[in-house]
């Protein structure tokens, strides 16, 4: 395994990666601006965020229901969590209850759920920029 | 912020094919193909799904 092309790219660069990744994670875009892709990361970094805080402003609800008890609901929110800091922030700054009976209440689901979900494909990607598999 | 149906399909469908785009090719041309033919297909999918279930009540 140790001398197949990926694997010599990833022992070649291995600070890259780990960075790249948690960067990317913590804020869209940010792990391909830590690996100089100016263009891309500010992309993702405008989309992704408009897809979080349109979501917002359409009273998503930001939940944090983690368990066993409802797969549904901790799988929803784990994609949620996928965002990174802008959750954490949203949520304190109170807008974890999201408003029920707002009539765009499930557009802002579907908004805040998948621009977490879009997050972990740039994850992805930052992290095959850094070990050389995309440029 | 109450945007209409239409209106929030179209952000949502914007904003998701430009990221696709982004991800999934490399060159700029292929870049803007890919993401006019996604959103294309995201808008045209849900008015055609919206076409067909008009007639259940809701």
């Amino acid at each position: 395994m140790a001398d197949t092309p990926t694997a010599a790219v990833v022992a070649a660069r291995p600070a890259s990666a780990v960075p790249a990744c948690l960067l990317a994670w913590l804020l869209p875009g940010a792990g391909h601006l830590y690996l100089r892709r100016t263009g891309k990361g500010l992309i993702f970094l405008g989309a992704i965020g408009a897809l979080f805080i349109l979501g917002l402003a359409m009273d998503s609800r930001l939940q944090m229901a983690v368990g066993l008890d409802d797969i549904l609901a901790s799988l929803f929110s784990l994609a949620q969590m996928a965002i990174g800091l802008p959750y954490v922030i949203a949520r304190m700054l109170g807008y974890e209850a999201g408003r029920v009976t707002s009539v765009t209440f499930e557009y802002g689901n579907t908004f805040t759920a998948v621009a977490g979900l879009l997050n972990i494909l740039v994850v992805l990607d930052a992290y095959d920029v850094a070990v050389g598999r995309k440029a | 912020m109450t945007p209409s149906h239409l209106a929030s399909l179209i952000l949502f469908a914007a904003l998701v094919s430009l990221v696709f785009a982004m991800l999934m090719r490399e060159d700029p041309r292929a870049r803007v193909r890919f993401g006019l033919m996604s959103f294309a297909a995201f808008v045209a999918s849900a008015i055609v799904a919206g076409w067909l279930m008009s007639p259940f009540p809701s």
